[in-house]
This record gives C-alpha cells, structure tokens and sequence, in this order.
C-alpha cells in the first residue's frame, strides 16, 4: 500500500508536522526534516506509434519542457528533481493507440516505485484500460487530451475506478460538453439542417459522435444517418457515395486519425464541395494536415480546451517551445505542460505541509489543486474533471488550424 | 432514373474499381497455388510494399504530396514508367522471397511452408514500418485530375481515376491470359500446374517455373499497389491485411489455382463489398463478404469456377 514507504521518514516525525502544521503557518520548517528522496518519476504514456504520433511527440514535448523548467529551476519546492519515464502505448499491430499495450504500460508504472504520478494517456480508448489499474494501486493519472466522458463518469466507477476516489485527473474537459458544443455550433453558427454522422468504432469516436448527434436533434438538426467506420478499412466510398446521394448540408465524424485522413482524403472527390465536414480533437492535429493538405483544407476540428497558445499571454511559452523543438506547439502541448504543472503545486503543497510524497498522499492532494495557469485555473470536481468546460472550434485555412471561437454552450 | 437507382448504379461504379483491384491480387494467390499448391501469405505484405515502391519511385521522379495533378501525355509516361518500376521491383520482391524461403522447403510436406509465408509477411510490414520512419497514412501524389463525367445524362458519376484503373487492370488481365496461353513460358507454367512430375520429364524446369510465377504474380501486386495508392491518395503499413484477406477470399470463392475465377471472385467481392457500405454499413462488410464465402462454399466447395490444382500422380 505504502508503496514510497522506505522513503518516508519515521511516522512519528510525519505526525508531529501533520499536527504542527494545523496549529501553526510556520510549519516549513519542520517539514524539511522530512528526508525528501532527491527525485521522483513521473510516467508519460502516449501513442508514438501509429496514426497519432505526431501529436503523441507535441503532447510528450509540452510534457518534457514543464519537467526541464522545473528541474533548471531547482526542482520541485527547490529540492525534488522529477525524472520523465516516457512508455508508448501505439503499437504495429494496432497501428494506433492500443489498449492493451496502455494496460501493460500501467502495470509497469504501478510496479515502479519510485514513480508518483503518469502523464497520459492521448486517448480514450486507452484511459479505459489504464484507468482501473491505476485506480486499484492510487496511481493518479492525469491526461492532457483524452475526453471520453464515461471514464470519470460516477455511473461506471465501478469499472474504471474500483477505488472510488477520483484518479483519472484532465487537464481538458470532455465530450459530454466537446461533442454537444460543437452541435450547438453547427446548428447556431453554420445554420446546418442535415447531417450525416460517422465514427471510427473507438471509444473516443463512439461517445463524442453519440452526443454530437443527441445535442443535434435536440437542437432541430435532422440526422440523416450514423455509420460506423472500420479503421483498418481503405475503401470509405461506398459509404461515401451513400451520403452524397442524401444531399446532406453537413457531415459530423467522431474518432481519430487513422480513419480520419482516409476519410478526408476520399471525401474530397466524394461529397459535394463545400458542406462543413466537421470532427472532435482527434481531427485537431499536426499530422492529419501534414499529411492531407488539400483534403483537410475547410475541416471544422475542436479541442476540448481554451485556445490558449494563440493568446497575448502565451507568447512567451509559445516562443519557449518554439526555440526548444523548432516547431510550432499545439494546445494540447499547452494541457500536457500544464498536466506537470499541477503534479509540481501537488508536490509542493505536499512539501510545505511536511507529508511523505506517497502515491495516496499525491492523489488526495491533486484532488484539491487550485491552480492558475495560462489555460485558466484549474481545478477538479469529485471525479477528476474540470471544472472550466470551454471547447474552441478551429478551421482548417490555408494549412493551418485558424481559431474560429468558443463553441455556444448551449 | 430515380435517385435511388443512381446511387446503386454510383455504387456499382465503386465495386467494379474494387473489383478489379481485388483481381488483381487474387491472381498472384490463386497463381501461386495452381503451381504448388501453397497459400502464399506472404502476397498480402508483397502487395503493401508495392504501394511504397511506387510512392518511392514518385518520389524519385520529384512527385510529392504537394504536386498538382498531371495532363495529357506527361501523365500517361509517368503512370506508365512508374507501373513499370513498381511491378518490376514488387515482382523481384516475390521473386526474392521464393528463392531465399520457400525454395529451400521445397518437398517438405505439410503446412510449414505456410506458416513461412506467414512469417515473410509480418517480417517485410516491420521492415516497411522502419523504412517510412513508422509513418502511418503516407499520403501519395494527386497525380491523377479529378476530372469527372456524368454516364448517359444521369447523377452517376464516372472519374478518370476509376476509367485509369479499369483500363489499366482490364491490360494486365489480357496480357496474362495471352502470356499464359501463348508464350512458351505460359505454356510450360501450365504443363507444371497439370502435373509437374510429367513437364520435368519433358524438360521443363520446374524451379524456374515457380520462379516466374511469384514474379509475375507479385508483379500484378504491384500493378494493384500503385492502383490503390493513386485511387485513395494514401498508403499505410497496414493497408495488406485486409486488402489481402479479401483478394484471398476472392481467390476461393472463383475456386482456387483457376485465373478466370480468381477475377471472377474479385469483382463479386468488390460489388459486395460496395453495396453492403450502401445498405448494412461500412463496419460491416467484413462479416457480409466472408458470410457470402461460406454461403458460396457450402453448395460449390471448390469455388465458382472450380478448384485447379496439380495432379498428384
């Protein structure tokens, strides 16, 4: 249970700065005689192989550049080095993330003592399999990108967290607002009233096109029709030529880029010019316009976050990360950077309370994180989620994603 | 013509350019097995090498993802000078792979060198998967103008793509029925696939033959390598399995070791597989294509156009 118990100084000790701390502010200074190990390890998991890795190594990079300000810095509270353990979870045979590589990982973690927390995962499809085993050992987990609402959902704690604390943490928030929000965009903003609605089978793709099309209807969008899209398939024009004989004035797709980028490629001679092809976060990537120029050109994409590197107040980190990678970052660089942030106030406030830096401690300390950042504060409800729900939409313009504004909430 | 109509006559369309790429790759199974009685795994990675071998060669030539689509002359020489490259370096591919793996478990009975071609083919994705620096959906060169004609006044759309690709696969087609049928190659390729133990007493080399004939098949690979790659604007190290599985059932289902079949099998599975994307769903298709298999397999076991094999003696 204690599984940094060896690190931890005599329980006695710890009692003595637990209850000072509540009789006196000045409590630092005994918590410095707590013996502190001289750096703790903070996993990455994410998909570097596969359809998704190029934003696997923007997400990992925003990851890396927080844990290197911090250690140049001194370290945590001036003291705790924090050394990145990075695992990918895409694999050959899956040629995307795979749940079952993401469930290997986290046992791993959960074996590695010295590892505290995990950033990660990039996708819903693996936080489902991760989440259970991290919860099971209070490994807290806190993913910058993964948005399936059910994984923190109380109604399956059950399933994803046997435990019942929170321990699947976001730095986003999910589709329970991502999908609906951008519904309320299309129906608000681009006036549309037919569309058609695809998804990749995933669990990303399922959940986040499921509530697209309930908020849809809600809002008097008539729904043509809700296919599945197998990801490993090449061929999408049979389904393609189906919807272009509906005449549709839109088309939702739900999932990420293995059957995205097929999808928009085969779209592009297939369905009338023009309509609003539209997607989630699993379309918002460097890589699906690298690789599809002109068939991404128009695409509507979302994130689950506030458009924070395109601010007046994110210059600085976006200069940063440019002069460290020589590329541009992406929000979800800016989530994952923040993600290392809250495990840093975490281990601080653990420091200046004098308490041993146990996974348990981590967790129930993560839980209570009020941090500014430049995203906004962040801040957690019971299960982990945020409880700022801003989801921006972006166009794909001239080869880039061009922030069009914050999608409607309702 | 009501709408209706037309969108299946569109489908049609898609499942005929299945069809064909379909065929093409069932030959080089059904080929294969008509000579030695192997399924050759291996054809399936084969067939997803070959779209990198002609993404390469266009690369070579200066064609990127950016490239603007081509006219006229200029894209007939270059469609015909990377056809050629692709199923020449594919076919050496298929070539290599008889020679250096199977050739030495010639005689050994049983199902080992299956289980070989099965390794070939995992072994040459990974290699694949390292050459395109573990790339996933490589996006080809829009060479091929989106120009497009509506059939006898209707909605239904023919592109140049898909006339590029029937004419080129309709090509391939004859030329192997004409090799097969009248060079002294063909010939003795069909000596060797009647009864081997009878052409070797006539002087025909057998390892020769089976040679050629992984090259030739691997070669029309290939030819549907570069046809998928231009056809969908992009390749992927996992574009073989299904691809393969499916050329694979097609070579059953027109009854394996018979080239008339195997084209046969192909377009079926094609026209399948488009309508099934019309009215079941695109998720589904698998289970579509390989319940008509076992449909098709339970009234005619050896195939639509009957089972070839060599005869034993």
């Amino acid at each position: 249970m204690h599984v940094l118990l060896r690190r931890i100084g005599p329980s006695l000790i710890a009692g003595a700065a637990l209850v000072s701390s509540s009789l006196a502010p000045g409590a630092a200074h005994i918590a410095a005689a707590q013996s502190y190990p001289s750096s703790i390890e903070v996993g990455i998991n994410l998909p570097f192989t596969g359809a998704d890795a190029a934003d696997a190594a923007n997400i990992r990079d925003g990851a890396l550049m927080a844990i290197d300000e911090i250690n140049n810095a001194g370290g945590i509270a001036n003291q705790i080095k924090i050394v990145p353990l990075i695992k990918d979870d895409g694999t050959v045979a899956a040629g995307q993330y795979d749940p079952a590589q993401a469930a290997t990982n986290t046992k791993e973690f959960v074996a590695d003592q010295n590892v505290v927390a995990v950033v990660g995962p990039q996708m819903s499809g693996s936080g489902k399999a991760m989440s259970p085993i991290a919860s099971a050992a209070n490994l807290m987990l806190i993913t910058p990108s993964s948005t399936n609402p059910d994984i923190t959902d109380p109604q399956f704690a059950s399933q994803y967290r046997p435990n019942g604390a929170a321990i699947y943490f976001r730095t986003v928030t999910t589709d329970a607002f991502q999908g609906p929000f951008m519904a309320n965009f299309a129906a608000e903003n681009l006036g549309l009233h037919n569309i058609y609605v695809l998804d990749d089978t995933g669990a990303y793709g399922e959940g986040i096109a499921n509530s697209f099309e309930q908020q849809a209807m809600a809002k008097g969008i008539n729904i043509l029709g809700h296919d599945k899209l197998d990801p490993k398939e090449s061929d999408y024009t049979s389904v393609l030529t189906k919807i272009a004989a509906m005449n549709p004035d839109g088309l939702y797709y739900g999932g990420v880029q293995q059957a995205g980028e097929k999808l928009a490629a085969e779209a592009k001679d297939l369905l009338p010019a023009g309509i609003p092809l539209m997607g989630g976060d699993g379309m918002y990537s460097v890589g699906f316009i690298a690789d599809e120029p002109a068939a991404a050109e128009g695409w509507y994409a979302t994130i689950a976050a506030p458009d924070t590197i395109d601010t007046p107040e994110a210059a600085d980190w976006v200069a940063r990360y440019q002069s460290k990678y020589n590329k541009a970052p992406q929000d979800y660089a800016l989530t994952s950077y923040d993600a290392v942030l809250v495990i840093n106030d975490t281990v601080s406030r653990l420091i200046k309370d004098g308490q041993p830096i146990t996974r348990q401690n981590v967790r129930d300390y993560a839980a209570q994180t009020n941090l500014p950042t430049l995203q906004g504060v962040i801040s957690f409800d019971d299960n982990g989620d945020l409880k700022d729900k801003i989801v921006s939409v972006f166009q794909v313009q001239d080869g880039q994603y061009h922030y069009i504004g914050a999608a409607p909430q309702s | 013509m009501n709408p209706q109509e037309a969108v299946v006559l569109q489908q049609l369309v898609n499942g005929l350019s299945l069809g064909m790429m379909y065929a093409l790759l069932a030959l080089g199974f059904t080929m294969v097995y008509g000579i030695i009685e192997l399924i050759n795994f291996a054809h399936f990675n084969v067939f997803m090498s070959g779209t990198f071998f002609g993404l390469w060669f266009l690369a070579f030539m200066g064609f990127n993802k950016t490239s603007r689509p081509l006219s006229g002359l200029n894209l007939v020489l270059v469609l015909l000078a990377t056809f050629a490259v692709t199923m020449l370096v594919t076919g050496a591919l298929g070539a290599i792979i008889e020679r250096l793996c199977l050739k030495p478990m010639r005689g050994v009975s049983g199902t080992a060198p299956m289980i070989t071609t099965i390794g070939v083919s995992l072994v040459l994705q990974a290699l694949i998967l390292f050459a395109s620096n573990f790339a996933n959906n490589v996006p080809y060169p829009g060479l091929v103008p989106p120009d497009r004609w509506a059939v006898l006044g209707t909605t239904v759309n023919v592109t140049l793509k898909n006339v590029l690709l029937w004419v080129s696969a309709i090509v391939l087609m004859f030329v192997l029925d004409a090799f097969v049928r009248r060079t002294w190659l063909g010939k003795a390729m069909r000596a060797t696939a009647q009864d081997p133990e009878a052409a070797r007493m006539m002087g025909i080399r057998i390892d020769v033959i089976i040679l050629a004939t992984f090259f030739i098949g691997s070669a029309l690979a290939g030819a549907a390598a570069l046809i998928f790659g231009l056809y969908y604007g992009l390749t992927s190290y996992i574009v073989g399995y299904l691809a393969g599985l499916r050329a694979f059932t097609a070579a059953v289902l027109g009854g394996i070791g018979n080239i008339p079949g195997a084209v046969l099998g192909g377009l079926v599975i094609g026209f399948v597989e488009a309508l099934s994307g019309q009215f079941i769903g695109n998720a589904w298709s698998d289970a579509v294509i390989f319940s008509i298999l076992i449909f098709v397999m339970v009234f005619k076991p050896n195939g639509l156009l009957g089972m070839q094999r060599p005869q034993r003696a």
